[in-house]
Protein backbone atom coordinates (compact mmCIF):
# COMPACT_ATOMS: atom_id res chain seq x y z
CA UNK A 1 0.00 0.00 0.00
CA UNK A 2 1.12 3.99 0.00
CA UNK A 3 -0.83 6.95 0.31
CA UNK A 4 -0.06 9.62 -2.18
CA UNK A 5 2.26 12.64 -0.42
CA UNK A 6 1.33 14.84 -2.17
CA UNK A 7 -2.81 14.55 -1.53
CA UNK A 8 -2.98 13.34 1.93
CA UNK A 9 -4.01 16.08 4.74
CA UNK A 10 -2.30 14.51 7.47
CA UNK A 11 -5.85 13.70 9.36
CA UNK A 12 -4.06 10.46 10.50
CA UNK A 13 -7.91 8.89 10.04
CA UNK A 14 -6.27 5.80 8.32
CA UNK A 15 -3.57 5.19 10.91
CA UNK A 16 -5.27 3.30 13.27
CA UNK A 17 -6.80 0.42 11.13
CA UNK A 18 -3.72 -0.93 10.10
CA UNK A 19 -2.95 -4.69 11.68
CA UNK A 20 0.66 -4.56 11.59
CA UNK A 21 0.83 -0.50 12.67
CA UNK A 22 3.12 -0.07 9.12
CA UNK A 23 0.91 3.38 8.92
CA UNK A 24 3.19 5.94 10.75
CA UNK A 25 3.29 9.87 10.85
CA UNK A 26 6.10 11.51 8.61
CA UNK A 27 6.32 15.45 8.56
CA UNK A 28 2.67 16.07 9.18
CA UNK A 29 1.96 13.34 6.59
CA UNK A 30 0.91 9.81 6.96
CA UNK A 31 3.70 7.24 5.37
CA UNK A 32 3.12 3.82 4.63
CA UNK A 33 6.75 1.18 5.89
CA UNK A 34 6.13 -0.54 2.93
CA UNK A 35 8.82 -2.80 3.97
CA UNK A 36 6.24 -3.94 7.18
CA UNK A 37 2.83 -3.29 5.25
CA UNK A 38 1.40 -6.68 4.04
CA UNK A 39 -0.93 -4.98 1.56
CA UNK A 40 -3.98 -6.73 3.45
CA UNK A 41 -5.86 -3.17 1.98
CA UNK A 42 -8.21 -2.87 4.85
CA UNK A 43 -6.64 0.72 4.72
CA UNK A 44 -8.39 1.10 1.65
CA UNK A 45 -11.12 -0.57 1.46
CA UNK A 46 -11.97 1.57 5.20
CA UNK A 47 -12.99 4.21 2.61
CA UNK A 48 -12.35 6.97 5.77
CA UNK A 49 -9.41 8.76 3.77
CA UNK A 50 -10.97 12.75 3.12
CA UNK A 51 -8.49 12.93 0.31
CA UNK A 52 -8.41 9.68 -1.60
CA UNK A 53 -4.77 9.27 -0.93
CA UNK A 54 -4.14 5.70 0.13
CA UNK A 55 -3.98 3.20 -3.12
CA UNK A 56 -1.98 0.15 -3.50
CA UNK A 57 0.92 0.49 -6.29
CA UNK A 58 1.97 -1.64 -9.48
CA UNK A 59 4.73 -3.53 -7.50
CA UNK A 60 2.58 -4.99 -5.01
CA UNK A 61 1.42 -6.55 -7.69
CA UNK A 62 4.25 -8.36 -8.29
CA UNK A 63 6.17 -11.43 -7.43
CA UNK A 64 7.66 -11.65 -5.40
CA UNK A 65 5.82 -9.04 -3.13
CA UNK A 66 2.17 -10.69 -4.82
CA UNK A 67 2.33 -13.10 -1.96
CA UNK A 68 1.82 -10.62 0.33
CA UNK A 69 -1.83 -9.49 -0.73
CA UNK A 70 -2.41 -13.18 -1.66
CA UNK A 71 -1.93 -14.58 2.23
CA UNK A 72 -3.20 -11.07 4.05
CA UNK A 73 -6.01 -10.48 2.25
CA UNK A 74 -8.96 -12.92 1.98
CA UNK A 75 -11.12 -11.39 -0.85
CA UNK A 76 -7.68 -12.08 -3.02
CA UNK A 77 -7.12 -15.58 -4.88
CA UNK A 78 -3.86 -17.47 -4.58
CA UNK A 79 -3.79 -17.95 -8.40
CA UNK A 80 -1.81 -21.60 -8.24
CA UNK A 81 -4.06 -22.79 -5.64
CA UNK A 82 -7.57 -21.46 -6.50
CA UNK A 83 -8.66 -20.67 -3.49
CA UNK A 84 -8.66 -17.74 -0.84
CA UNK A 85 -7.76 -17.36 2.81
CA UNK A 86 -4.61 -18.25 4.47
CA UNK A 87 -5.01 -22.08 5.04
CA UNK A 88 -7.12 -25.51 3.51
CA UNK A 89 -10.68 -26.62 4.19
CA UNK A 90 -8.83 -28.54 7.17
CA UNK A 91 -11.56 -30.41 9.56
CA UNK A 92 -14.64 -28.38 8.15
CA UNK A 93 -15.62 -31.04 5.61
CA UNK A 94 -13.54 -33.97 7.29
CA UNK A 95 -17.05 -35.80 7.66
CA UNK A 96 -17.29 -36.37 3.76
CA UNK A 97 -13.69 -36.42 3.41
CA UNK A 98 -12.37 -38.25 5.74
CA UNK A 99 -8.93 -36.46 5.78
CA UNK A 100 -8.65 -37.20 8.97
CA UNK A 101 -9.57 -40.42 10.99
CA UNK A 102 -9.51 -41.47 14.39
CA UNK A 103 -6.04 -42.07 15.61
CA UNK A 104 -5.08 -39.62 13.58
CA UNK A 105 -4.26 -36.02 14.64
CA UNK A 106 -3.81 -33.01 12.11
CA UNK A 107 -1.70 -29.69 13.51
CA UNK A 108 -2.43 -26.27 12.43
CA UNK A 109 0.15 -23.81 13.03
CA UNK A 110 -0.84 -19.95 12.00
CA UNK A 111 2.11 -17.93 12.03
CA UNK A 112 1.37 -13.67 12.69
CA UNK A 113 -1.82 -14.09 13.82
CA UNK A 114 -3.45 -12.07 15.79
CA UNK A 115 -2.05 -8.90 15.10
CA UNK A 116 1.79 -9.23 14.48
CA UNK A 117 2.28 -10.51 10.74
CA UNK A 118 4.92 -12.84 9.97
CA UNK A 119 8.02 -12.92 7.26
CA UNK A 120 8.81 -16.26 5.93
CA UNK A 121 12.03 -16.52 7.19
CA UNK A 122 9.91 -17.19 10.80
CA UNK A 123 8.09 -19.61 9.09
CA UNK A 124 11.25 -21.54 7.86
CA UNK A 125 12.91 -21.96 10.98
CA UNK A 126 9.61 -24.01 11.90
CA UNK A 127 8.72 -26.09 8.31
CA UNK A 128 12.84 -27.55 8.39
CA UNK A 129 12.35 -29.18 12.05
CA UNK A 130 9.27 -30.74 10.81
CA UNK A 131 10.84 -31.81 7.63
CA UNK A 132 13.70 -33.37 9.52
CA UNK A 133 10.90 -35.10 11.79
CA UNK A 134 9.66 -36.75 8.50
CA UNK A 135 6.16 -35.10 8.89
CA UNK A 136 4.88 -34.60 5.68
CA UNK A 137 2.99 -31.09 5.43
CA UNK A 138 -0.05 -31.18 3.93
CA UNK A 139 0.32 -30.10 0.64
CA UNK A 140 -3.41 -28.50 0.01
CA UNK A 141 -2.40 -25.63 1.62
CA UNK A 142 -0.92 -22.66 -0.51
CA UNK A 143 2.57 -22.11 1.90
CA UNK A 144 3.40 -25.87 0.68
CA UNK A 145 3.50 -23.73 -2.95
CA UNK A 146 6.10 -21.29 -2.00
CA UNK A 147 8.72 -24.13 -0.96
CA UNK A 148 11.67 -25.77 -1.60
CA UNK A 149 10.91 -28.76 -3.98
CA UNK A 150 13.90 -30.60 -2.74
CA UNK A 151 11.48 -31.36 0.47
CA UNK A 152 14.17 -29.61 3.06
CA UNK A 153 11.49 -27.50 4.01
CA UNK A 154 13.00 -24.17 3.25
CA UNK A 155 11.09 -21.87 1.00
CA UNK A 156 12.12 -20.48 -1.61
CA UNK A 157 15.21 -17.45 -1.20
CA UNK A 158 13.00 -15.21 -2.84
CA UNK A 159 10.27 -14.90 -0.90
CA UNK A 160 11.88 -15.67 2.75
CA UNK A 161 12.08 -11.58 3.52
CA UNK A 162 8.51 -11.64 2.83
CA UNK A 163 6.14 -10.26 5.01
CA UNK A 164 2.15 -11.59 5.27
CA UNK A 165 -0.66 -11.12 8.21
CA UNK A 166 -0.43 -14.54 8.50
CA UNK A 167 0.10 -18.32 7.38
CA UNK A 168 -1.02 -21.49 7.94
CA UNK A 169 1.01 -24.77 7.90
CA UNK A 170 -0.73 -27.72 8.58
CA UNK A 171 0.02 -31.49 8.83
CA UNK A 172 -0.74 -35.27 10.02
CA UNK A 173 0.73 -37.55 12.46
CA UNK A 174 -0.82 -40.52 14.36
CA UNK A 175 -1.62 -41.25 17.56
CA UNK A 176 2.17 -42.48 18.61
CA UNK A 177 3.96 -39.16 17.23
CA UNK A 178 1.38 -36.70 19.05
CA UNK A 179 3.65 -36.26 21.51
CA UNK A 180 7.31 -36.18 19.75
CA UNK A 181 5.56 -33.71 17.47
CA UNK A 182 4.26 -31.53 19.95
CA UNK A 183 7.17 -31.64 22.49
CA UNK A 184 9.41 -30.96 19.99
CA UNK A 185 7.45 -28.16 17.94
CA UNK A 186 5.95 -26.28 20.68
CA UNK A 187 8.91 -24.94 22.31
CA UNK A 188 10.28 -24.00 19.00
CA UNK A 189 8.11 -21.32 19.00
CA UNK A 190 8.73 -18.98 21.78
CA UNK A 191 11.65 -17.91 20.12
CA UNK A 192 10.28 -16.71 16.93
CA UNK A 193 9.70 -12.71 15.93
CA UNK A 194 5.93 -13.38 15.84
CA UNK A 195 2.90 -15.05 17.23
CA UNK A 196 1.84 -18.59 16.09
CA UNK A 197 -2.45 -19.73 16.85
CA UNK A 198 -2.21 -23.36 17.38
CA UNK A 199 -4.88 -25.34 16.82
CA UNK A 200 -5.52 -29.49 16.79
CA UNK A 201 -7.76 -31.52 14.73
CA UNK A 202 -9.14 -34.70 16.06
CA UNK A 203 -12.23 -37.10 15.92
CA UNK A 204 -14.82 -37.26 18.25
CA UNK A 205 -15.28 -40.89 19.99
CA UNK A 206 -18.65 -42.60 20.01
CA UNK A 207 -19.50 -41.71 23.14
CA UNK A 208 -18.84 -37.44 21.79
CA UNK A 209 -16.27 -37.28 24.36
CA UNK A 210 -12.33 -35.62 23.48
CA UNK A 211 -10.09 -38.03 24.10
CA UNK A 212 -6.95 -36.12 22.72
CA UNK A 213 -7.79 -33.22 25.73
CA UNK A 214 -7.01 -35.28 28.33
CA UNK A 215 -3.49 -36.64 26.61
CA UNK A 216 -2.93 -33.14 26.21
CA UNK A 217 -3.59 -31.97 29.62
CA UNK A 218 -0.69 -34.71 30.43
CA UNK A 219 2.15 -32.91 28.47
CA UNK A 220 1.01 -29.87 30.11
CA UNK A 221 -0.86 -28.13 26.81
CA UNK A 222 -4.23 -26.69 27.77
CA UNK A 223 -7.18 -26.32 25.41
CA UNK A 224 -9.79 -23.46 25.01
CA UNK A 225 -13.15 -24.06 26.09
CA UNK A 226 -14.12 -22.91 22.23
CA UNK A 227 -13.54 -25.28 19.08
CA UNK A 228 -14.93 -26.04 15.83
CA UNK A 229 -17.13 -28.57 15.80
CA UNK A 230 -18.15 -30.44 12.30
CA UNK A 231 -21.54 -31.70 13.53
CA UNK A 232 -21.44 -34.74 10.92
CA UNK A 233 -23.97 -33.44 8.15
CA UNK A 234 -22.25 -33.64 5.27
CA UNK A 235 -23.44 -36.39 2.68
CA UNK A 236 -22.13 -39.07 1.73
CA UNK A 237 -20.59 -39.51 5.34
CA UNK A 238 -17.03 -41.06 5.55
CA UNK A 239 -16.64 -42.55 8.98
CA UNK A 240 -13.00 -43.91 9.04
CA UNK B 1 -7.62 -21.74 7.70
CA UNK B 2 -8.58 -21.48 11.29
CA UNK B 3 -10.74 -18.51 11.31
CA UNK B 4 -12.97 -18.30 13.93
CA UNK B 5 -11.25 -21.23 16.19
CA UNK B 6 -8.79 -19.11 17.89
CA UNK B 7 -11.35 -16.40 19.23
CA UNK B 8 -10.40 -15.32 23.14
CA UNK B 9 -12.00 -14.27 26.27
CA UNK B 10 -13.76 -16.09 29.13
CA UNK B 11 -16.74 -18.85 29.19
CA UNK B 12 -19.05 -16.34 29.74
CA UNK B 13 -18.39 -13.99 26.79
CA UNK B 14 -17.99 -17.01 24.73
CA UNK B 15 -21.49 -18.08 25.77
CA UNK B 16 -22.56 -15.30 23.23
CA UNK B 17 -20.50 -16.23 20.50
CA UNK B 18 -21.28 -18.98 17.62
CA UNK B 19 -19.86 -19.13 14.13
CA UNK B 20 -21.57 -21.77 11.82
CA UNK B 21 -20.27 -22.68 8.59
CA UNK B 22 -21.41 -24.39 5.70
CA UNK B 23 -19.10 -25.79 3.28
CA UNK B 24 -18.56 -28.55 0.45
CA UNK B 25 -15.96 -30.00 -0.36
CA UNK B 26 -13.55 -30.12 -3.30
CA UNK B 27 -13.76 -33.11 -4.88
CA UNK B 28 -17.03 -34.58 -3.36
CA UNK B 29 -20.00 -32.18 -3.06
CA UNK B 30 -18.99 -29.24 -4.72
CA UNK B 31 -19.74 -28.31 -8.24
CA UNK B 32 -23.52 -27.82 -10.15
CA UNK B 33 -26.36 -27.00 -7.39
CA UNK B 34 -24.36 -25.85 -4.75
CA UNK B 35 -25.42 -22.33 -5.10
CA UNK B 36 -28.74 -23.32 -4.29
CA UNK B 37 -28.23 -25.20 -1.13
CA UNK B 38 -25.78 -22.47 0.19
CA UNK B 39 -29.12 -20.13 -0.38
CA UNK B 40 -31.17 -22.31 1.19
CA UNK B 41 -28.41 -21.98 3.82
CA UNK B 42 -28.35 -18.41 4.42
CA UNK B 43 -32.33 -18.48 4.60
CA UNK B 44 -32.02 -20.75 7.19
CA UNK B 45 -29.08 -18.12 9.05
CA UNK B 46 -31.30 -15.23 8.24
CA UNK B 47 -34.50 -17.15 9.53
CA UNK B 48 -32.72 -18.20 12.92
CA UNK B 49 -31.49 -14.87 14.42
CA UNK B 50 -28.57 -14.25 12.64
CA UNK B 51 -26.03 -11.47 13.68
CA UNK B 52 -23.44 -11.35 10.84
CA UNK B 53 -22.65 -12.62 7.96
CA UNK B 54 -20.59 -11.58 4.79
CA UNK B 55 -18.80 -12.24 1.79
CA UNK B 56 -14.86 -11.68 1.46
CA UNK B 57 -14.78 -11.41 -2.04
CA UNK B 58 -17.81 -8.46 -2.03
CA UNK B 59 -15.61 -6.58 0.82
CA UNK B 60 -18.83 -6.60 2.71
CA UNK B 61 -20.52 -7.80 5.87
CA UNK B 62 -24.48 -7.69 6.60
CA UNK B 63 -23.37 -5.22 9.84
CA UNK B 64 -21.85 -2.68 7.42
CA UNK B 65 -24.63 -3.05 4.37
CA UNK B 66 -24.65 -6.40 2.81
CA UNK B 67 -28.17 -7.35 2.06
CA UNK B 68 -28.84 -11.23 1.89
CA UNK B 69 -30.78 -11.08 -1.48
CA UNK B 70 -28.05 -9.03 -2.87
CA UNK B 71 -25.56 -11.72 -1.22
CA UNK B 72 -27.73 -15.21 -2.32
CA UNK B 73 -27.44 -13.95 -6.06
CA UNK B 74 -23.48 -14.49 -5.84
CA UNK B 75 -23.41 -18.04 -4.64
CA UNK B 76 -23.46 -19.81 -7.56
CA UNK B 77 -19.61 -19.47 -7.48
CA UNK B 78 -19.00 -19.73 -3.86
CA UNK B 79 -18.36 -23.14 -2.33
CA UNK B 80 -19.10 -21.70 1.47
CA UNK B 81 -20.61 -19.44 3.59
CA UNK B 82 -20.67 -18.08 7.64
CA UNK B 83 -22.45 -16.95 9.78
CA UNK B 84 -22.17 -15.38 13.44
CA UNK B 85 -24.84 -16.12 15.69
CA UNK B 86 -25.22 -14.94 19.66
CA UNK B 87 -27.02 -17.44 21.54
CA UNK B 88 -27.22 -21.05 21.61
CA UNK B 89 -31.10 -21.28 20.91
CA UNK B 90 -30.19 -19.75 17.36
CA UNK B 91 -27.78 -22.16 16.82
CA UNK B 92 -30.37 -25.07 17.51
CA UNK B 93 -32.43 -23.47 15.32
CA UNK B 94 -29.99 -23.64 12.64
CA UNK B 95 -28.66 -27.56 13.21
CA UNK B 96 -32.67 -28.01 13.19
CA UNK B 97 -33.49 -26.65 9.91
CA UNK B 98 -30.38 -28.11 8.05
CA UNK B 99 -31.41 -31.56 9.11
CA UNK B 100 -34.23 -31.01 7.72
CA UNK B 101 -32.87 -29.48 4.79
CA UNK B 102 -31.20 -32.44 4.06
CA UNK B 103 -28.14 -30.50 1.98
CA UNK B 104 -25.79 -32.63 2.18
CA UNK B 105 -23.11 -29.92 3.17
CA UNK B 106 -20.52 -29.91 5.56
CA UNK B 107 -22.18 -28.05 8.79
CA UNK B 108 -19.45 -26.84 11.34
CA UNK B 109 -20.58 -24.54 14.67
CA UNK B 110 -17.70 -22.96 16.47
CA UNK B 111 -18.62 -22.27 20.01
CA UNK B 112 -18.04 -23.64 23.63
CA UNK B 113 -17.52 -27.41 22.92
CA UNK B 114 -20.00 -28.46 25.84
CA UNK B 115 -22.75 -25.80 24.65
CA UNK B 116 -22.14 -26.91 20.87
CA UNK B 117 -21.78 -31.16 21.52
CA UNK B 118 -25.56 -30.63 23.67
CA UNK B 119 -27.21 -28.56 20.92
CA UNK B 120 -25.76 -31.11 18.48
CA UNK B 121 -27.33 -34.44 20.33
CA UNK B 122 -30.55 -32.41 21.09
CA UNK B 123 -30.49 -31.99 17.04
CA UNK B 124 -30.50 -35.54 16.70
CA UNK B 125 -26.77 -35.10 15.96
CA UNK B 126 -23.09 -37.18 16.20
CA UNK B 127 -20.52 -34.78 16.55
CA UNK B 128 -17.53 -36.22 13.73
CA UNK B 129 -14.28 -33.98 14.24
CA UNK B 130 -12.93 -31.36 16.50
CA UNK B 131 -10.67 -28.71 16.03
CA UNK B 132 -9.31 -27.58 19.13
CA UNK B 133 -7.56 -24.26 20.68
CA UNK B 134 -4.60 -24.92 21.91
CA UNK B 135 -3.87 -21.47 22.53
CA UNK B 136 -0.93 -18.57 21.35
CA UNK B 137 2.41 -19.16 21.80
CA UNK B 138 5.73 -17.62 19.93
CA UNK B 139 6.54 -13.39 20.78
CA UNK B 140 3.36 -13.34 23.37
CA UNK B 141 4.82 -9.94 24.27
CA UNK B 142 3.27 -8.23 20.91
CA UNK B 143 -0.24 -8.97 21.99
CA UNK B 144 -2.24 -6.69 23.26
CA UNK B 145 -4.45 -6.90 26.75
CA UNK B 146 -7.31 -8.87 27.09
CA UNK B 147 -9.97 -6.80 26.24
CA UNK B 148 -8.54 -5.54 22.99
CA UNK B 149 -7.52 -9.71 22.35
CA UNK B 150 -11.32 -10.40 22.60
CA UNK B 151 -12.38 -8.39 20.33
CA UNK B 152 -9.30 -8.25 17.62
CA UNK B 153 -10.03 -12.33 17.66
CA UNK B 154 -13.57 -12.22 16.44
CA UNK B 155 -11.99 -11.39 12.58
CA UNK B 156 -10.63 -14.78 11.66
CA UNK B 157 -7.98 -13.29 9.12
CA UNK B 158 -6.71 -10.63 11.67
CA UNK B 159 -8.06 -7.50 9.89
CA UNK B 160 -9.66 -5.68 12.60
CA UNK B 161 -6.55 -3.94 14.13
CA UNK B 162 -5.49 -3.37 17.42
CA UNK B 163 -5.19 0.50 16.64
CA UNK B 164 -8.89 0.63 15.50
CA UNK B 165 -10.04 -1.77 18.67
CA UNK B 166 -7.92 1.33 21.03
CA UNK B 167 -9.75 4.02 18.98
CA UNK B 168 -13.12 2.81 19.59
CA UNK B 169 -13.03 2.45 23.30
CA UNK B 170 -11.53 5.63 23.76
CA UNK B 171 -14.40 7.40 21.56
CA UNK B 172 -16.79 5.56 23.71
CA UNK B 173 -15.15 6.08 27.12
CA UNK B 174 -15.47 9.81 25.71
CA UNK B 175 -18.79 9.35 24.95
CA UNK B 176 -18.31 10.29 21.30
CA UNK B 177 -19.87 6.53 20.00
CA UNK B 178 -22.15 4.28 21.55
CA UNK B 179 -21.54 0.93 22.50
CA UNK B 180 -23.50 -0.21 19.22
CA UNK B 181 -22.19 2.21 16.92
CA UNK B 182 -18.50 1.07 18.07
CA UNK B 183 -19.04 -2.59 17.17
CA UNK B 184 -20.05 -1.91 13.73
CA UNK B 185 -17.00 0.65 13.52
CA UNK B 186 -14.95 -2.51 14.63
CA UNK B 187 -16.24 -4.99 12.14
CA UNK B 188 -15.73 -3.11 9.27
CA UNK B 189 -12.51 -5.11 8.26
CA UNK B 190 -14.26 -7.56 8.60
CA UNK B 191 -15.97 -8.71 5.52
CA UNK B 192 -16.31 -12.15 5.77
CA UNK B 193 -18.97 -11.44 8.83
CA UNK B 194 -17.87 -13.26 11.62
CA UNK B 195 -17.23 -10.31 13.77
CA UNK B 196 -19.54 -10.88 16.34
CA UNK B 197 -21.24 -7.09 16.98
CA UNK B 198 -23.79 -8.13 19.41
CA UNK B 199 -20.50 -9.42 21.68
CA UNK B 200 -18.46 -6.73 20.54
CA UNK B 201 -20.98 -3.85 21.90
CA UNK B 202 -22.12 -5.74 24.82
CA UNK B 203 -18.09 -5.44 25.92
CA UNK B 204 -17.94 -1.93 25.29
CA UNK B 205 -20.83 -1.57 27.51
CA UNK B 206 -18.79 -3.74 30.32
CA UNK B 207 -15.79 -1.73 29.23
CA UNK B 208 -17.74 1.50 30.66
CA UNK B 209 -19.25 0.05 33.34
CA UNK B 210 -16.10 -1.17 34.91
CA UNK B 211 -14.88 2.81 34.47
CA UNK B 212 -18.06 3.95 35.73
CA UNK B 213 -17.07 1.75 39.04
CA UNK B 214 -13.79 2.92 39.33
CA UNK B 215 -15.44 6.03 38.95
CA UNK B 216 -17.07 6.10 41.58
Amino acid sequence: MRIREDKCVGCGACIPYCPVSSIVRDGGKAAVDEDECVDCGVCLRADICPAEAIFMPDECFEYPRAIRMQFSDPGVQHPNFKSWGRGTEEAKTNDVTGKFGRGEYGLLLEFGRPGTGTRLSEIEKVTTVIRNMGLDILKDNPLYGLLEEDLSGRFKPEYLNEKILSGILEFRFGEDELEEALGKLIPLLKDLDTVVSVGLVTRFADDASIPVIGKLAKMGLAVRPNAKINVGLGRPLVDR
Amino acid sequence: MSHSLHRYGPVESLRGDYCIYARAAKGVNRGEGVGDKLRKILAIYTSSGVVNFGSSHGGKSFSNGLEAEEYAKTLDDSYGIIATFDDRESVKKVLTKAGEANTGISIVVSGLIDEVVKVAHECGLKPHTATLSLGIFGHTEKLPEDDVLEMVTMCGHSLVSTGLIKDVIAKVKAGKLSPEDAALIASKPCTCGIFNTSRCAKKFREILERESERAD
